[in-house]
Protein backbone atom coordinates (compact mmCIF):
# COMPACT_ATOMS: atom_id res chain seq x y z
CA UNK A 1 0.00 0.00 0.00
CA UNK A 2 1.44 3.40 -1.07
CA UNK A 3 0.39 6.71 1.05
CA UNK A 4 0.68 9.91 -0.14
CA UNK A 5 -0.40 13.25 1.70
CA UNK A 6 -2.03 15.83 -0.96
CA UNK A 7 -3.32 18.20 1.65
CA UNK A 8 -2.51 18.09 5.44
CA UNK A 9 -4.40 21.31 6.68
CA UNK A 10 -7.29 22.03 9.06
CA UNK A 11 -10.52 24.22 8.54
CA UNK A 12 -9.21 26.50 5.17
CA UNK A 13 -6.82 26.48 2.16
CA UNK A 14 -3.50 28.33 3.95
CA UNK A 15 -1.25 28.76 0.37
CA UNK A 16 1.46 31.38 0.85
CA UNK A 17 5.23 31.66 1.73
CA UNK A 18 4.79 30.82 5.57
CA UNK A 19 3.14 27.44 4.81
CA UNK A 20 5.11 26.44 1.70
CA UNK A 21 6.90 22.90 3.30
CA UNK A 22 4.07 21.24 5.45
CA UNK A 23 1.48 22.95 2.88
CA UNK A 24 -1.82 24.82 2.69
CA UNK A 25 -4.04 22.21 1.05
CA UNK A 26 -6.93 21.05 2.98
CA UNK A 27 -7.36 17.47 3.84
CA UNK A 28 -6.13 15.01 1.17
CA UNK A 29 -4.70 11.29 0.85
CA UNK A 30 -3.75 9.10 -1.88
CA UNK A 31 -3.58 5.64 -1.31
CA UNK A 32 -2.69 3.28 -4.03
CA UNK A 33 -3.16 -0.28 -3.08
CA UNK A 34 -0.87 -3.78 -3.87
CA UNK A 35 -3.31 -4.49 -7.45
CA UNK A 36 -3.50 -0.99 -8.38
CA UNK A 37 -6.56 0.50 -7.23
CA UNK A 38 -7.24 4.02 -6.35
CA UNK A 39 -8.23 5.84 -3.09
CA UNK A 40 -8.60 9.23 -1.94
CA UNK A 41 -9.04 9.89 1.78
CA UNK A 42 -10.97 13.15 1.81
CA UNK A 43 -11.41 15.88 -1.02
CA UNK A 44 -10.05 18.66 0.69
CA UNK A 45 -8.48 21.30 -1.69
CA UNK A 46 -4.92 18.63 -2.23
CA UNK A 47 -7.75 17.11 -4.07
CA UNK A 48 -7.00 18.97 -7.21
CA UNK A 49 -3.11 17.79 -6.92
CA UNK A 50 -4.59 14.37 -6.79
CA UNK A 51 -6.72 14.84 -10.15
CA UNK A 52 -3.94 16.59 -11.86
CA UNK A 53 -1.12 13.90 -11.38
CA UNK A 54 -3.92 11.05 -12.15
CA UNK A 55 -3.11 12.08 -15.85
CA UNK A 56 -5.95 9.93 -17.62
CA UNK A 57 -6.26 7.36 -15.48
CA UNK A 58 -7.74 5.26 -13.63
CA UNK A 59 -11.12 4.47 -14.60
CA UNK A 60 -12.30 3.58 -11.43
CA UNK A 61 -11.35 5.08 -7.85
CA UNK A 62 -13.26 5.44 -4.52
CA UNK A 63 -13.33 8.56 -2.64
CA UNK A 64 -13.78 7.89 1.26
CA UNK A 65 -15.17 11.54 2.96
CA UNK A 66 -14.96 11.17 6.78
CA UNK A 67 -17.19 13.94 6.82
CA UNK A 68 -19.14 16.46 5.12
CA UNK A 69 -17.48 19.85 6.33
CA UNK A 70 -16.24 22.14 3.67
CA UNK A 71 -12.81 21.39 4.11
CA UNK A 72 -12.86 17.54 3.28
CA UNK A 73 -14.82 18.46 0.62
CA UNK A 74 -14.52 21.53 -0.87
CA UNK A 75 -11.93 19.91 -3.98
CA UNK A 76 -14.13 17.50 -5.35
CA UNK A 77 -15.93 19.72 -7.59
CA UNK A 78 -11.76 20.73 -8.86
CA UNK A 79 -11.19 17.04 -9.11
CA UNK A 80 -10.18 16.72 -12.97
CA UNK A 81 -11.59 12.89 -13.00
CA UNK A 82 -15.00 14.02 -12.12
CA UNK A 83 -15.16 15.94 -15.71
CA UNK A 84 -14.27 12.87 -17.50
CA UNK A 85 -17.35 10.05 -18.81
CA UNK A 86 -15.19 7.36 -18.56
CA UNK A 87 -14.39 7.70 -15.42
CA UNK A 88 -16.58 5.72 -12.59
CA UNK A 89 -15.99 7.57 -9.30
CA UNK A 90 -17.99 5.95 -5.80
CA UNK A 91 -18.00 8.74 -3.10
CA UNK A 92 -18.65 6.83 0.37
CA UNK A 93 -19.09 9.18 3.38
CA UNK A 94 -21.15 9.04 7.00
CA UNK A 95 -24.59 7.98 6.55
CA UNK A 96 -27.58 10.72 8.08
CA UNK A 97 -30.76 10.41 9.16
CA UNK A 98 -31.46 13.86 7.80
CA UNK A 99 -30.58 13.38 4.10
CA UNK A 100 -28.58 10.84 1.30
CA UNK A 101 -25.18 11.59 1.30
CA UNK A 102 -26.02 12.36 -2.52
CA UNK A 103 -28.22 15.12 -1.30
CA UNK A 104 -25.90 16.75 1.32
CA UNK A 105 -23.41 16.61 -1.23
CA UNK A 106 -25.40 18.39 -3.55
CA UNK A 107 -25.66 21.35 -1.08
CA UNK A 108 -22.00 22.30 -1.84
CA UNK A 109 -21.94 21.35 -5.62
CA UNK A 110 -25.20 23.58 -6.33
CA UNK A 111 -25.98 27.12 -7.57
CA UNK A 112 -25.08 29.69 -6.03
CA UNK A 113 -21.90 27.57 -4.79
CA UNK A 114 -20.84 26.03 -7.81
CA UNK A 115 -21.17 26.34 -11.14
CA UNK A 116 -22.00 22.87 -11.88
CA UNK A 117 -24.81 20.58 -10.31
CA UNK A 118 -24.50 17.01 -9.09
CA UNK A 119 -26.60 16.12 -11.74
CA UNK A 120 -23.77 17.48 -14.56
CA UNK A 121 -20.74 16.14 -13.34
CA UNK A 122 -20.14 14.15 -16.80
CA UNK A 123 -18.08 11.19 -14.52
CA UNK A 124 -20.44 8.00 -13.81
CA UNK A 125 -20.54 8.77 -9.87
CA UNK A 126 -22.27 7.01 -7.18
CA UNK A 127 -22.88 7.65 -3.17
CA UNK A 128 -22.56 5.32 -0.79
CA UNK A 129 -23.50 5.52 2.99
CA UNK A 130 -20.64 3.82 4.72
CA UNK A 131 -21.92 0.40 5.99
CA UNK A 132 -21.43 -0.61 9.76
CA UNK A 133 -19.39 -3.67 8.79
CA UNK A 134 -16.17 -4.15 6.80
CA UNK A 135 -16.08 -4.11 3.90
CA UNK A 136 -13.74 -4.75 0.32
CA UNK A 137 -12.20 -2.36 -2.01
CA UNK A 138 -9.80 -4.13 -4.33
CA UNK A 139 -7.37 -5.96 -2.77
CA UNK A 140 -7.95 -4.14 1.13
CA UNK A 141 -10.54 -4.62 3.81
CA UNK A 142 -12.05 -1.49 4.53
CA UNK A 143 -13.79 -0.18 8.20
CA UNK A 144 -15.16 2.67 9.18
CA UNK A 145 -16.19 4.07 12.72
CA UNK A 146 -17.56 6.89 13.90
CA UNK A 147 -15.51 9.06 15.60
CA UNK A 148 -15.77 11.78 17.95
CA UNK A 149 -15.85 15.44 16.18
CA UNK A 150 -18.68 17.81 15.46
CA UNK A 151 -21.33 16.44 13.16
CA UNK A 152 -21.63 12.60 11.84
CA UNK A 153 -17.79 11.94 10.97
CA UNK A 154 -15.97 8.81 10.11
CA UNK A 155 -12.02 7.42 10.71
CA UNK A 156 -11.33 4.75 8.41
CA UNK A 157 -8.99 1.68 8.45
CA UNK A 158 -7.48 0.21 5.10
CA UNK A 159 -5.84 -3.09 5.94
CA UNK A 160 -3.95 -5.13 3.18
CA UNK A 161 -2.50 -7.98 3.54
CA UNK A 162 -0.28 -7.36 7.11
CA UNK A 163 0.01 -3.49 6.80
CA UNK A 164 -2.43 -1.04 7.82
CA UNK A 165 -3.67 2.87 7.38
CA UNK A 166 -5.65 4.50 10.16
CA UNK A 167 -7.03 7.98 8.73
CA UNK A 168 -8.78 9.75 11.33
CA UNK A 169 -8.00 13.28 10.53
CA UNK A 170 -10.67 15.01 12.92
CA UNK A 171 -10.75 13.74 16.03
CA UNK A 172 -11.38 15.12 19.89
CA UNK A 173 -11.31 11.48 21.97
CA UNK A 174 -9.96 13.56 24.90
CA UNK A 175 -13.30 15.19 25.13
CA UNK A 176 -15.04 14.61 28.72
CA UNK A 177 -12.56 11.50 28.58
CA UNK A 178 -8.81 10.39 30.23
CA UNK A 179 -7.49 8.49 27.74
CA UNK A 180 -4.53 7.31 29.82
CA UNK A 181 -7.08 5.79 32.49
CA UNK A 182 -10.20 4.74 30.04
CA UNK A 183 -10.74 0.83 28.65
CA UNK A 184 -9.34 0.30 25.50
CA UNK A 185 -12.96 -0.13 24.35
CA UNK A 186 -14.26 3.31 25.49
CA UNK A 187 -11.76 5.32 23.05
CA UNK A 188 -13.29 6.90 20.58
CA UNK A 189 -11.57 5.61 17.44
CA UNK A 190 -9.44 2.79 19.21
CA UNK A 191 -10.61 -0.27 16.92
CA UNK A 192 -9.46 1.71 13.56
CA UNK A 193 -6.08 2.99 14.69
CA UNK A 194 -5.46 -0.68 16.78
CA UNK A 195 -1.56 -1.48 15.98
CA UNK A 196 -1.86 0.32 12.43
CA UNK A 197 1.26 0.52 10.33
CA UNK A 198 0.56 3.97 9.58
CA UNK A 199 -1.87 6.42 11.64
CA UNK A 200 -2.75 9.59 10.24
CA UNK A 201 -4.37 11.70 12.93
CA UNK A 202 -5.51 14.99 14.50
CA UNK A 203 -2.40 17.19 15.47
CA UNK A 204 -4.32 20.54 15.22
CA UNK A 205 -3.98 22.01 18.48
CA UNK A 206 -0.76 22.68 20.94
CA UNK A 207 -1.60 21.77 24.83
CA UNK A 208 -1.85 25.63 24.94
CA UNK A 209 -4.14 25.95 22.34
CA UNK A 210 -6.91 23.56 23.39
CA UNK A 211 -8.65 25.14 26.01
CA UNK A 212 -9.87 27.53 24.11
CA UNK A 213 -11.02 25.58 21.76
CA UNK A 214 -12.73 22.29 23.77
CA UNK A 215 -15.35 20.61 21.77
CA UNK A 216 -14.38 21.82 18.50
CA UNK A 217 -13.70 18.25 17.42
CA UNK A 218 -9.74 18.04 17.59
CA UNK A 219 -6.89 17.59 19.70
CA UNK A 220 -4.39 19.05 21.84
CA UNK A 221 -0.62 16.77 21.26
CA UNK A 222 -1.12 15.67 24.52
CA UNK A 223 -4.22 14.16 22.97
CA UNK A 224 -2.84 13.27 19.75
CA UNK A 225 0.60 11.41 21.56
CA UNK A 226 -1.68 9.50 24.22
CA UNK A 227 -3.97 8.35 21.50
CA UNK A 228 -1.39 7.04 19.36
CA UNK A 229 0.50 5.16 22.78
CA UNK A 230 -2.93 3.43 23.54
CA UNK A 231 -3.50 2.23 20.15
CA UNK A 232 -0.18 0.95 19.70
CA UNK A 233 0.57 2.54 16.17
CA UNK A 234 3.44 1.92 14.43
CA UNK A 235 4.13 5.16 12.80
CA UNK A 236 1.79 8.51 13.49
CA UNK A 237 1.91 11.22 11.32
CA UNK A 238 -0.14 14.34 12.77
CA UNK A 239 -2.32 15.90 10.47
CA UNK A 240 -5.04 18.51 10.03
CA UNK A 241 -2.60 21.39 10.71
CA UNK A 242 -4.15 24.63 12.12
CA UNK A 243 -4.14 27.38 9.29
CA UNK A 244 -2.33 29.46 11.85
CA UNK A 245 0.33 27.47 12.27
CA UNK A 246 3.29 28.52 10.20
CA UNK A 247 6.33 26.36 8.41
CA UNK A 248 8.51 27.61 11.08
CA UNK A 249 5.78 27.11 14.13
CA UNK A 250 5.25 23.49 12.89
CA UNK A 251 9.21 22.87 12.67
CA UNK A 252 9.41 23.62 16.84
CA UNK A 253 5.38 21.85 17.36
CA UNK A 254 7.14 18.50 15.69
CA UNK A 255 9.58 18.44 17.21
CA UNK A 256 7.97 19.01 20.80
CA UNK A 257 6.32 16.10 19.70
CA UNK A 258 9.31 13.79 18.84
CA UNK A 259 10.55 14.67 22.27
CA UNK A 260 7.38 14.42 24.49
CA UNK A 261 6.99 10.85 22.69
CA UNK A 262 10.61 9.77 23.71
CA UNK A 263 9.18 10.60 26.86
CA UNK A 264 7.21 8.41 26.93
CA UNK A 265 9.42 5.45 25.88
CA UNK A 266 8.76 6.05 22.21
CA UNK A 267 11.50 6.06 19.24
CA UNK A 268 11.19 9.69 18.25
CA UNK A 269 11.25 8.57 14.36
CA UNK A 270 7.65 6.84 14.55
CA UNK A 271 6.05 10.02 15.01
CA UNK A 272 6.09 13.33 12.82
CA UNK A 273 4.01 16.15 11.01
CA UNK A 274 2.01 15.08 8.05
CA UNK A 275 4.01 17.07 5.12
CA UNK A 276 2.09 17.84 1.86
CA UNK A 277 3.43 15.41 -0.71
CA UNK A 278 4.86 13.07 1.69
CA UNK A 279 4.89 9.37 0.65
CA UNK A 280 5.04 6.24 2.84
CA UNK A 281 5.02 2.44 1.66
CA UNK A 282 3.39 0.55 4.44
CA UNK A 283 4.71 -2.84 4.65
CA UNK A 284 4.40 -5.88 7.36
CA UNK A 285 4.91 -4.98 10.76
CA UNK A 286 5.09 -6.99 14.15
CA UNK A 287 3.89 -4.87 16.50
CA UNK A 288 5.43 -4.67 20.29
CA UNK A 289 4.20 -6.42 23.22
CA UNK A 290 3.35 -3.37 25.08
CA UNK A 291 3.11 0.20 23.63
CA UNK A 292 5.24 2.86 25.51
CA UNK A 293 4.65 3.62 29.11
CA UNK B 1 -3.24 -10.35 18.07
CA UNK B 2 -6.82 -9.33 19.25
CA UNK B 3 -8.35 -6.13 18.30
CA UNK B 4 -10.85 -4.42 20.65
CA UNK B 5 -14.50 -4.26 19.74
CA UNK B 6 -15.01 -0.73 19.86
CA UNK B 7 -18.07 0.51 21.85
CA UNK B 8 -20.38 2.66 19.81
CA UNK B 9 -19.54 6.10 19.64
CA UNK B 10 -22.90 7.28 20.93
CA UNK B 11 -21.75 5.06 23.83
CA UNK B 12 -18.47 6.42 24.23
CA UNK B 13 -19.85 10.38 24.17
CA UNK B 14 -22.65 9.60 26.56
CA UNK B 15 -20.47 8.29 29.48
CA UNK B 16 -18.23 11.00 28.54
CA UNK B 17 -21.02 13.27 29.44
CA UNK B 18 -22.24 11.30 32.31
CA UNK B 19 -18.89 11.41 34.13
CA UNK B 20 -19.46 15.31 34.56
CA UNK B 21 -23.18 14.97 35.59
CA UNK B 22 -23.67 15.46 39.35
CA UNK B 23 -26.70 13.61 38.70
CA UNK B 24 -27.06 10.05 39.26
CA UNK B 25 -27.12 8.48 35.73
CA UNK B 26 -26.99 4.85 34.24
CA UNK B 27 -25.90 3.80 30.39
CA UNK B 28 -27.61 0.34 29.29
CA UNK B 29 -25.86 -1.07 25.82
CA UNK B 30 -28.03 -2.16 23.19
CA UNK B 31 -27.97 -5.62 24.63
CA UNK B 32 -29.24 -4.44 28.35
CA UNK B 33 -26.05 -4.91 29.77
CA UNK B 34 -25.14 -2.36 32.31
CA UNK B 35 -22.01 -1.01 30.79
CA UNK B 36 -21.37 2.37 33.23
CA UNK B 37 -22.83 4.50 35.90
CA UNK B 38 -21.14 7.75 37.33
CA UNK B 39 -19.99 8.97 40.27
CA UNK B 40 -23.09 10.27 41.72
CA UNK B 41 -25.06 6.87 40.85
CA UNK B 42 -22.07 5.28 42.47
CA UNK B 43 -22.69 7.22 45.97
CA UNK B 44 -26.31 6.54 45.82
CA UNK B 45 -25.77 2.88 45.38
CA UNK B 46 -23.41 2.38 48.53
CA UNK B 47 -20.54 0.90 45.19
CA UNK B 48 -18.28 2.79 42.80
CA UNK B 49 -19.04 1.21 39.22
CA UNK B 50 -15.34 0.22 38.95
CA UNK B 51 -16.08 -1.77 42.16
CA UNK B 52 -19.01 -3.58 40.09
CA UNK B 53 -17.86 -3.53 36.39
CA UNK B 54 -20.27 -4.35 34.01
CA UNK B 55 -23.76 -6.06 34.69
CA UNK B 56 -25.84 -8.37 32.76
CA UNK B 57 -29.14 -7.95 31.59
CA UNK B 58 -32.14 -8.66 34.26
CA UNK B 59 -29.39 -8.70 36.99
CA UNK B 60 -28.94 -5.36 37.53
CA UNK B 61 -32.00 -4.45 38.24
CA UNK B 62 -31.84 -6.05 41.21
CA UNK B 63 -28.43 -4.72 42.36
CA UNK B 64 -30.84 -1.71 44.07
CA UNK B 65 -34.24 -3.00 44.23
CA UNK B 66 -36.38 -1.62 43.23
CA UNK B 67 -39.81 -1.12 44.85
CA UNK B 68 -43.08 0.25 43.85
CA UNK B 69 -44.29 3.04 45.91
CA UNK B 70 -45.82 0.55 47.64
CA UNK B 71 -43.02 -1.60 48.21
CA UNK B 72 -43.59 -4.25 46.24
CA UNK B 73 -40.59 -5.08 43.81
CA UNK B 74 -40.58 -3.88 40.48
CA UNK B 75 -40.45 -6.49 37.27
CA UNK B 76 -37.33 -6.08 35.48
CA UNK B 77 -39.48 -5.75 32.01
CA UNK B 78 -41.66 -2.99 33.65
CA UNK B 79 -38.16 -0.65 34.51
CA UNK B 80 -37.94 2.86 32.70
CA UNK B 81 -34.85 2.25 31.34
CA UNK B 82 -35.86 -1.66 29.60
CA UNK B 83 -39.02 0.30 28.47
CA UNK B 84 -37.11 2.50 26.97
CA UNK B 85 -34.94 0.56 25.12
CA UNK B 86 -37.40 -1.89 24.42
CA UNK B 87 -40.30 0.63 22.92
CA UNK B 88 -37.47 3.18 21.68
CA UNK B 89 -39.42 5.75 23.93
CA UNK B 90 -39.29 7.81 26.77
CA UNK B 91 -40.06 6.29 30.58
CA UNK B 92 -40.88 7.61 33.47
CA UNK B 93 -41.65 6.12 36.89
CA UNK B 94 -41.31 7.14 40.55
CA UNK B 95 -39.86 4.19 42.85
CA UNK B 96 -37.65 3.19 45.45
CA UNK B 97 -34.48 1.49 45.75
CA UNK B 98 -31.53 0.41 48.17
CA UNK B 99 -28.57 1.09 48.68
CA UNK B 100 -25.64 -1.69 50.01
CA UNK B 101 -25.82 0.15 53.39
CA UNK B 102 -29.64 -0.71 53.37
CA UNK B 103 -30.58 2.95 53.11
CA UNK B 104 -33.72 3.69 51.00
CA UNK B 105 -34.16 6.37 48.05
CA UNK B 106 -37.17 7.34 46.33
CA UNK B 107 -36.13 8.77 43.03
CA UNK B 108 -37.68 10.14 40.05
CA UNK B 109 -36.52 8.06 36.94
CA UNK B 110 -36.54 9.20 33.76
CA UNK B 111 -35.06 6.84 30.92
CA UNK B 112 -34.71 6.97 27.52
CA UNK B 113 -33.44 5.14 24.37
CA UNK B 114 -30.34 6.11 22.24
CA UNK B 115 -31.39 5.58 18.31
CA UNK B 116 -28.44 6.42 15.85
CA UNK B 117 -28.72 6.16 12.29
CA UNK B 118 -27.51 2.67 13.02
CA UNK B 119 -30.50 1.92 14.83
CA UNK B 120 -30.88 2.02 18.96
CA UNK B 121 -27.38 1.45 20.57
CA UNK B 122 -28.97 1.67 24.07
CA UNK B 123 -30.14 3.54 26.47
CA UNK B 124 -30.05 6.06 29.49
CA UNK B 125 -31.66 6.47 32.86
CA UNK B 126 -31.26 9.54 35.11
CA UNK B 127 -32.29 9.55 38.53
CA UNK B 128 -33.93 12.79 40.40
CA UNK B 129 -33.90 11.74 44.28
CA UNK B 130 -37.04 13.00 45.58
CA UNK B 131 -36.06 13.02 49.03
CA UNK B 132 -35.46 16.58 50.93
CA UNK B 133 -33.27 15.58 53.84
CA UNK B 134 -30.45 16.78 52.11
CA UNK B 135 -28.37 13.61 51.94
CA UNK B 136 -30.73 11.60 49.73
CA UNK B 137 -31.32 8.85 51.85
CA UNK B 138 -33.72 7.13 54.14
CA UNK B 139 -33.29 4.50 57.15
CA UNK B 140 -34.43 1.07 55.68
Amino acid sequence: MKVKLWGTRGSIPSPGPETIRYGGNTSCVGVTLADGSLLALDAGSGIRSLGLALGDEPARLHILLTHLHLDHILGLAFFAPVFRPQTEIVIWGPASPEASLRDRIARYISAPLSPVEVRELPCDVSFRSCPETEWEIGSARIRAASVAHRGPTLGYRIDEGDSSLAYIPDHEPALGADLDTLEDDWISGFALAQDASLLIHDGQYTDAEYPAHVGWGHSALSHSLAFARRTGAERTALFHHDPMHSDDFLDGFGAEAKERWAGLGGDPAAIELGMERAEYELSAWAPQAAAPA
Amino acid sequence: MSFVTQRPLELILARNLMSALSTPAFLVDEGGVLVFYNEAAGMMLGKRFEELGTVGAAEWGSLFGPFDEGGEPIPYDELPLVSAIRNGRPAHAELVIHSTDGASHEVEVSAFPILTAHGSQGGIAIFWPTETNGNGAHPA
